[in-house]
């Protein structure tokens, strides 16, 4: 188990390092200044919403930062390597073929994590340096003051970067997925959008088929049933729109979705496992 | 093992865990819906009309919050060009992808009910009066449906009762029903301080003085002894005996 472990660590600091070395980190100094840009552009709004833009405008840049790493860095990972056949090379080695996999996952995710941690920290600072900005031009009335500070220091910002962060690592892991199973990196683009689009609609296909009580044909009675059950229900996630609407979102409902989002990770990744052992290399 | 067994065994994972994630996601969706908007069931709403807006969320992913930013500065520019149901329509929309953001909904009836109405009074081509005020009521109105909405998608939080009832207050001039949005503002755990002392305006306003010094006795005698500074006891004494006051012409004046 040990051995495993060293295994899987040896691939993911590899793929990590491949991908720093393709200067992915360059993209967060664009993150940066879309930020900064964005934290002036609203100056003639009130506070409460000049906050609001910030935080729609952060949260969207991270998610959509994350998005396109993780799927372009996920969709790579293997249909690169097998085109380049270095694959061959490293699976001649004592490495399990699930291994391979976790490595490469972990490895993904290490970085998302890195880029994640960067970019709430820019996001922090740039809402901090708003703070300042605000309390400098609305007076030193302490009531402002307390609404300003509470609006710039919501800790709710920590949750909504997990859950974000969460909903990435589904998302890496059901482009890694499709990676096992495609040649191509477009087909594994295009069927992990087409996944992470109809996973916000999941739930209207899921409550349709088990709660409305309607009767439809048996044809899209099935085809709403494989909708709930083969795809992810995204929409879990919105509770990160709750947290910049300024509404309350209790910790134990942020667990469970984490918890999830772990299980869901977990299930993609054995099933991924399961497919690239059978495949012809 | 055969090739054949791991993409079968691939299959069996994703379909057992398939049939066993729907039901934890039910949970979790009706515990989400219970926390954000009091309800657990699904909306009743035609499977068309939730696919249309499932679409609109679907093809947003996760970025709806950026689409209704936008649409909130569409209104902005239309607001500055006095482009009046561009304003609606822009700010209906932004209601409808973020419908949890009391914001959109305070901003949305400020300008129907406020900017819209009082240029329809104000600057109207129309040469009757009677048809600017109407053409006036008609934004009113607009503005008091979309607060009446609004306070439905943000139950839980006073702001939107409070706006609703300042707008019966200072556009319709119904002061019962400011009075009963005030009450209903009171109820939520986010109310600001001063709002406990406007349904005893209100009820004043609209005439019933007597109800207004029961109320504002019963409010002093919620504040305890000695009183929070920061309820304004002094401000609640003072309507106290400015009604009784009042109350007492009133009964002579009716006597002679």
């Amino acid at each position: 188990m040990r051995e495993s472990w060293r295994r899987i660590r040896a691939v993911a600091a590899n793929t990590f390092l491949e991908a720093v070395r393709q200067k992915v980190f360059a993209i967060l100094l664009i993150f940066a200044l879309v930020l900064l840009a964005g934290a002036n552009y609203f100056a003639e709004f009130s506070f409460q919403e000049q906050f609001k833009f910030l935080k729609d405008l952060g949260y969207a840049t991270i998610s959509l930062t994350g998005l396109l790493v993780g799927l372009l860095g996920a969709a790579q990972l293997i249909p690169a390597e097998i085109e380049r056949r270095t694959i061959l090379t490293a699976l001649c080695r004592p490495l399990r073929r699930w291994e391979f996999l976790a490595g490469k996952y972990l490895g993904l995710v290490s970085l998302l994590g890195v880029m994640l941690g960067i970019m709430a920290g820019v996001f922090w600072l740039v809402l901090r340096w708003k703070e300042m900005q605000l309390i400098a031009a609305e007076g030193g009335e302490a009531q402002v003051v307390a609404a300003i500070r509470g609006e710039a220091r919501d800790p709710r910002l920590w949750q909504a970067l997990l859950l974000i962060g969460a909903k990435l690592f589904v998302v890496s892991a059901i482009a890694i997925f499709f990676s096992t199973l495609a040649t191509s990196t477009t087909f594994v683009v295009a069927m992990t959008l087409m996944i992470y689009l109809i996973g916000h609609l999941q739930s209207v296909a899921r409550e349709q088929w088990l709660e409305s009580g309607e009767k439809a044909g048996w044809a899209l009675q099935t085809f709403l049933a494989s909708v709930a059950v083969l795809i992810p229900d995204f929409n879990l996630y919105s509770l990160i729109d709750e947290i910049v609407a300024g509404n309350a979102v209790r910790w134990p409902a942020t667990l469970q979705v984490l918890g999830y989002s772990s299980a869901y990770v977990g299930v993609i990744l054995v099933a991924a496992a399961c497919l690239f052992e059978g495949r012809d290399l | 093992m055969s090739v054949a067994l791991p993409r079968w065994l691939a299959v069996l994972v994703i379909l057992s865990w398939g049939f066993l994630k729907v039901p934890w996601e039910i949970r979790m969706t009706k515990a989400q819906r219970l926390a954000t908007v009091g309800v657990t069931g699904p909306s009743a709403v035609a499977l068309r009309e939730k696919l249309g807006q499932g679409l609109v969320l679907a093809a947003l992913g996760g970025f709806r919050g950026l689409a209704a930013n936008a649409l909130l500065l569409e209104a902005h520019g239309a607001w500055e060009e006095k482009q009046w149901v561009r304003v609606r329509s822009a700010l209906e929309m932004a209601t409808l992808l973020q419908p949890r953001v009391a914001l959109f909904w305070d901003l949305a009836s400020w300008h129907l009910a406020w900017n819209a109405a009082v240029a329809a009074e104000q600057y109207s081509e129309n040469t009757s009066e009677t048809r600017k005020r109407m053409e006036a009521r008609k934004w009113v109105e607009a503005g008091r449906i979309l607060l009446e909405r609004g306070t439905k998608a943000v139950p839980e939080k006073s702001l939107l009762f409070q706006r609703l009832g300042d707008l019966y207050w200072q556009r319709l001039a119904d002061y019962q029903a400011a009075a009963a949005c005030y009450r209903e503002a009171l109820t939520k755990s986010d109310v600001p301080p001063y709002l406990e002392r406007f349904v005893g305006y209100a009820l004043d306003k609209a005439g019933d003085q007597e109800g207004a010094l029961e109320y504002f006795r019963q409010l002093r005698l919620s504040m305890g002894n000695p009183p929070d500074p920061a309820r304004k006891p002094e401000v609640v004494d003072r309507e106290i005996s400015r009604l009784e006051n009042e109350l007492r012409k009133g009964r002579e004046g009716a006597r002679r």
